[in-house]
């Protein structure tokens, strides 16, 4: 092979490739990252535990969504590269009512079946200094009526009846964040390891600059 | 097999079929974001909220709907779309799926790779059948080739340029592998299947078209402006895919040569491109009937062959035929 046929021929293997890759980046392209705020965005019910397994399963196929009684299960729609097209829960908009349903109909291993108590989307936390009868600003109790797993994951203070708190049952769910009242939005759901209570102060804001990267 | 089924002279009328059924499963993707908004609504018990708009898509589903079923929870017999979907229990996923989440997961979930089983026997038998007779994008694909007609007809420029339809297999590679390397099914973002099913659902339920919608825009506009078929033909990796499990498939046409008279029309109504008139179909033929249909002489039949048929000679009605003989 002489070095003319050899340029042609590798020319040619490189244009069939990029040709190849041009969809893809197309596809890529047309979906970039929004830079919309994440923070409240949930995994569904039954979700493998690290994302990154999620984003692996997951074909985004909409059948979850397709079930889901009370809609609320949102798509990444603009979003490009791996979350492409994968579900997610936002609770302020409207929560988990975890019957289970997006479980079954998965084709996949992305969501398994899984026992309503084990269900592990999150956590509540509650902002102590924003909750209203935490600060002593009013009654409530909404987020306690409300908690289908019952006592075990939201309950009253001791001694107190309307100061609500995190259990360890809490699966993080969302309803109470969907039907608190209150303006100030005291209550969201977290990863777990962040823990039930909000904390303040600088020191904290640091910390949680730090873990962003910035 | 019974042969006289193969040969039947009603055989013409598979195309108004496969019509039927381009349409009717592209009305159900439409009907069943409908359904679902509208089984959302029973389960709220919040009929008396719903805005105008919503109070009449509950009426109307819910007419449509009585009939069939009591409860509106027995409506969740059929959900999804071609990508994956379940039919009265049973999982259909389509095996572009199961490869690109095998590529991109690296493990066997046997669970789902057997939803694809049904779809893989059809496709080993037929070809690409899924191509010419499920697929929603088709349906759209093959009005858009008669909108480039009538543009041709008016006298625009509609290019049918030819390019290397090996192109689709390395998408198919280059898909696989990107799959590999980011770990997420890449192929759900420029297969025109999966992003129709899931953008009508969008805009239906979820109020707006998502990304996907414009890269299927870019593929009818380069299915106008650049080749006829162009992304089913050149690009798509479903495709390459079927075309690959079809090479062997056990039922295809052919033409019989003691009545074809060499008109040609079969070239021209195939909208791949391919060659019936010297029996060369290959690997891509969809098994879509179009040539059978438009064949003034009943000439093309099925037959059960796994090879592909050697060119026969010209058509004996033909003047070819005639002037080789003399």
């Amino acid at each position: 092979m002489n070095r003319r046929s050899f340029i042609k021929k590798f020319t040619m293997t490189m244009g069939v490739i990029s040709f190849g890759l041009l969809p893809f980046v197309m596809g890529r392209l047309l979906r970039p990252k929004l830079k919309a705020s994440e923070s409240n965005r949930i995994p569904l019910p039954g979700a493998l535990a690290n994302k990154q397994d999620f984003e692996q399963a997951c074909i985004g196929c909409g059948l979850c969504g397709e079930v889901c009684p009370p809609r609320c299960i949102q798509f990444y729609k603009h979003e490009g590269g791996l979350v492409a097209d994968t579900p997610y829960i936002d609770p302020v908009q409207k929560s988990c009512i975890l019957c289970g349903l997006c479980m079954e109909i998965c084709p996949t291993n992305a969501l398994t079946v899984t026992n309503v108590r084990e269900v592990k989307m999150g956590i509540a936390q509650i902002d102590r200094a924003a909750c209203y009868p935490w600060v002593d600003a009013g009654i409530c109790g909404a987020c306690v009526s409300i908690c289908p797993i019952g006592s075990g994951a939201i309950d009253f203070e001791f001694g107190n009846f309307y100061r609500p708190i995190v259990k360890d049952k809490c699966v993080g769910c969302g309803q109470c964040v969907e039907v608190c009242p209150e303006p100030s939005l005291p209550i969201n759901i977290v990863a777990p390891s962040k823990g039930t209570v909000a904390q303040h102060g600088v020191g904290i804001r640091k910390v949680e600059r730090g873990q962003r990267g910035f | 097999m019974n042969n006289k089924l193969l040969t039947s002279k009603y055989l013409r009328h598979l195309n108004k079929l496969r019509w039927f059924s381009l349409s009717f499963i592209f009305i159900m993707l439409i009907i069943l974001p409908f359904i679902h908004l509208y089984q959302t609504y029973e389960a709220a018990h919040a009929y008396d909220l719903l805005t105008p708009t919503e109070k009449m898509i509950s009426d109307t589903v819910e007419r449509l709907t009585s009939s069939f079923v009591k409860e509106p929870e027995e409506l969740s017999a059929i959900k999804g779309n071609t990508w994956s979907g379940s039919l009265f229990g049973l999982k259909l996923s389509d095996p572009l799926a199961v490869l690109g989440q095998v590529a991109a997961s690296q493990s066997l979930y046997w669970p789902f790779i057997i939803t694809a089983l049904i779809p893989l026997i059809f496709t080993l038998l037929l070809g690409r059948i899924y191509c010419g007779w499920i697929c929603p994008a088709t349906l759209i694909y093959e009005l858009n080739d008669n909108l480039a007609a009538w543009l041709r007809k008016a006298g625009l420029p509609v290019s049918r340029r030819k390019l290397d339809r090996r192109i689709k297999y390395v998408v198919l590679a280059v898909g696989i592998l990107l799959s590999i390397f980011f770990g997420a099914v890449m192929f759900g973002s420029i297969y025109p299947p999966a992003i129709i099913g899931r953008e009508i659902y969008y805009a239906i339920a979820l109020g707006g078209f998502g990304a996907g919608a414009v890269f299927f825009l870019l593929t009818l506009l380069f299915d106008l402006m650049v080749t006829r078929r162009g992304f089913c033909r050149y690009v798509c990796p479903g495709g390459a895919l079927y075309s690959l499990l079809g090479r062997y498939r056990l039922i295809r046409i052919k033409r019989n040569v003691e009545t074809c008279n060499d008109c040609a029309k079969c070239n021209v109504a195939c909208q791949f491109g391919l060659d019936p008139l010297n029996d060369n179909f290959g690997m891509e033929c969809n098994n879509c009937t179009a040539c059978i249909a438009v064949c003034p002489t009943d000439a093309l039949k099925f037959t059960v062959n796994v090879h592909d048929i050697t060119y026969q000679g010209p058509g004996h009605l033909g003047h070819k035929y005639r002037n080789e003989k003399n």
